[in-house]
């Protein structure tokens, strides 16, 4: 079972298509879970505090915003646990943590300087691109699986 | 977070009906759009598990980060507007029949003509429909 | 107990830099509370592209998208405050533009804000307060004409003003450096009551500004009692005659500067603090010492200068003052001198402050400083656009008290 990073990392589509292909999808859900439970931290809503902004700082220098470092933060145990990655183009409904366009390029130009398999697609609109957009993340799912064979 | 597709035969109460029997430790809500299960990760994968019997192709499933309700990312409490992801979810939704689809004709053969990319137009063609365009134009 | 005042949280990034709950914390300390408009998710796209600007971020599309519904009317809020990260591009242009919307279609006070991962709730706390007077007293805001007989006091961090107003003209003013806040305020009102030949007593109001407007407002029995942003924003185009439209006001301060971008008096989104003392009165008045001559006559030896003879860089107190002091040392004339440092002060507050504001003409320039020529000259060459010094334009917050107070004469 591979970890596979998902983009946009809060997608239902994503994270259901890669976890019944029979992989662990990295998600930002459990990110925010872990965040929201910390103890002793009170800084709502998600817990961020001025010290992940400088977290942020090991992606991204001083003078890149702020919202962008604290994003990296939040994205950061994703991109460091990712074995695969699967990007969705075209995500322009993602708000929030993947709601900053300058994030989401970092995000995607540092996975794929990653040495690690990935898949990239468009989000489809009707049946037929559905088909072969289902298609496509089974057959990575697979060649995931047979890799970790191979490998075993 | 369990999201049931539009075009599942499945209602959100027939779920939580199923997921009441099924009689885990896991707590379920049931929402418009499916159910939220809340508990420890064996009990909710093991009722998750059974849930996706139901429809295999039909229910999608993921994590949340919020417990449903909680006052830092509730509505109510702080002054409307919905959470970052409900506008995602909402659109991701929107296209789920789709995906349903895709997974339950997932071993039938594609029809490679829709895979094809649609061919830029040739400039003589173009042509040709300039000079019918303003004909049209003038005619009409 | 009063309803809270709603105010339209319209961000992209504060969450996500950690500030969130120092925004909030401000906010409930005005007694007010953000509220987040509703959008259908189906809508975002057109609102984008009706409103016309195509950004990248969705967050920034989202706002966008509450705007409109503010807008429309779809949502109703008092006030409206826009935030996005400082040195984002994007941001930026969304915000200023957003924020330019809202007040125009909307006619609700807008104030918007660029932050960074140490915007504290201190920092946010005279913006809010500004935000929500501006909310809440739209009708004394929207008051051009001193009448009867008030007066205003202005509580400095260096000086401390007072003027007394009759009948929209100045009859009486004080000027004292502040030592102890109350005392000084005595002093300077005592000083401009009898300029204007009138007892305390006659007085129908009293309005009090600045750092120590709270301690003087309470024994002084002020009727208003108001933060530096509103009352200089209306003290500026009251004495410039530029009550309609837009504006620029920049008061170079003895410790902080403060730079409002002001639309029909009513302050927008504005700059306050700086760096470091260089780029501020403080700077000048040691210049003036080291030159030996007053701080009054530092401006026109700056205007027989030319700066480009030497350079000077007052980014930083410490370094400024030498090279100042090196210089003089290597037989610089102290018009020249005079003129660079006019030049670099002139030169910081545009570096550091007015690059996140948006500059529109006309572009006044108050407090004491304003009187300082030769730092009036190079504002004016930094910026490349002329800048207006009204009369009594030291006496800003003062003025603009005394004529905010007189709406509260029964």
């Amino acid at each position: 079972m591979a970890k596979i990073l998902i983009f946009p990392s809060n997608s239902l589509i994503l994270s259901d298509l890669v976890a019944r292909f029979g992989h662990e999808p990295l998600t930002l859900m459990r990110v925010i879970r872990k965040k929201i439970t910390e103890v002793g931290i009170d800084s709502p809503p998600i817990n961020v505090t001025p010290e992940d902004p400088k977290k942020g700082l090991k992606y991204a220098a001083v003078d890149v915003p702020s919202g962008v470092r604290g994003r990296m933060a939040l994205l950061d145990p994703l991109i460091e646990e990712a074995e695969a990655a699967i990007i969705v183009h075209e995500a322009d409904y993602s708000f929030g943590c993947m709601g900053c366009a300058r994030t989401n390029e970092l995000v995607k130009y540092i996975v794929r300087n990653k040495d690690i398999p990935r898949l990239e697609l468009a989000y489809p609109t009707n049946d037929d691109e559905a088909r072969v957009f289902v298609r496509k993340i089974r057959d990575f799912c697979e060649s995931l699986t047979h890799k970790a064979e191979v490998l075993a | 977070m369990v999201v049931l597709a539009e075009s599942s035969p499945i209602l959100p109460s027939e779920l939580a009906l199923r997921a009441y029997e099924l009689s885990t430790d896991a707590v379920v809500k049931e929402t418009c759009y499916g159910l939220i299960v809340t508990g420890s990760e064996q009990a909710v994968n093991e009722t998750i598990e059974e849930l996706r019997k139901l429809d295999p192709s039909g229910i999608f499933v993921k994590d949340r980060g919020f417990p449903p309700g909680d006052s830092r990312r509730c509505r109510a409490v702080r002054g409307g507007g919905p959470r970052p992801g409900f506008h995602q979810l909402e659109k991701e939704s929107a296209i789920l029949p789709s995906i349903s689809y895709g997974l339950e004709t997932i071993e039938d053969p594609l029809d490679v003509k829709h895979q094809k990319k649609r061919d830029k137009l040739k400039i003589d063609r173009f042509i040709e429909i300039i000079e019918e365009q303003s004909k049209e134009d003038v005619n009409g | 107990m009063t309803r809270k005042i709603r105010i339209a949280h319209l961000s992209c990034g504060s969450e996500y830099s950690g500030i969130q709950k120092e925004i909030e914390n401000a906010v409930a300390s005005v007694n007010a509370e953000l509220v987040y408009p509703e959008v259908d998710t189906d809508t975002i796209k057109d609102a984008v592209s009706e409103w016309g600007l195509e950004v990248a971020s969705p967050d920034l599309q989202l706002m966008i998208a509450r705007a409109k519904s503010i807008v429309d009317g779809g949502f109703p809020v008092d006030a409206v405050f826009i935030t996005t990260c400082f040195r984002c591009a994007e941001g930026a242009i969304t915000r200023s533009e957003l924020r330019r919307y809202i007040h125009e279609r909307a006619n609700l006070p807008v104030i918007s804000y660029s932050f960074t991962e140490r915007t504290s709730a201190g920092t946010l706390l005279t913006r809010m307060e500004a935000l929500v007077t501006t909310a809440l007293r739209r009708t004394l805001l929207a008051r051009e004409k001193q009448t009867g007989l008030t007066a205003g006091i202005d509580s400095g961090s260096t000086t401390t003003k007072a003027v007394v107003m009759r009948d929209n003209e100045i009859i009486g003013v004080g000027w004292v450096e502040t030592t102890e806040v109350l005392k000084s305020a005595e002093l300077a009102y005592a000083t401009a009551l009898k300029m204007a030949r009138v007892d305390e007593s006659e007085i129908q109001a009293l309005g009090t500004t600045g750092y120590g407007r709270l301690l003087i407002g309470e024994e002084m029995k002020a009727a208003l009692v108001q933060e530096e942003l509103t009352v200089n924003s209306k003290g500026a185009v009251y004495l410039a005659e530029k009550q309609k439209g837009p504006a620029t006001v920049i008061d170079i301060g003895g410790m902080d500067n403060k730079a409002i971008s002001v639309i029909d008096g009513i302050p927008g989104g504005f700059t306050m603090g700086g760096i470091c003392a260089g780029a501020s009165g403080r700077f000048l008045d040691m210049t003036a010492r080291r030159l030996g001559v007053d701080i009054s006559e530092l401006g026109p030896l700056a205007s027989k200068g030319d700066h480009n003879r030497l350079t000077m860089n007052s980014y930083c107190y410490v370094f400024g003052t030498q090279s100042l002091v090196n210089a003089l040392s290597l037989g610089a004339s102290k018009e020249d001198v005079a003129s660079a440092a006019c030049y670099s002060v002139a030169e910081q507050v545009f570096e550091q402050q007015l690059q996140e504001l948006e500059i529109v003409a006309p572009v006044i320039m108050v407090g004491g400083t304003s009187l300082i020529s030769g730092l009036v000259e190079a504002m004016q060459d930094v910026l490349r656009m002329s800048v207006v010094v009204p009369r009594y334009s030291q006496y800003i917050g003062a003025v603009g008290s005394a004529l905010l107070a007189s709406g509260f004469i029964e």
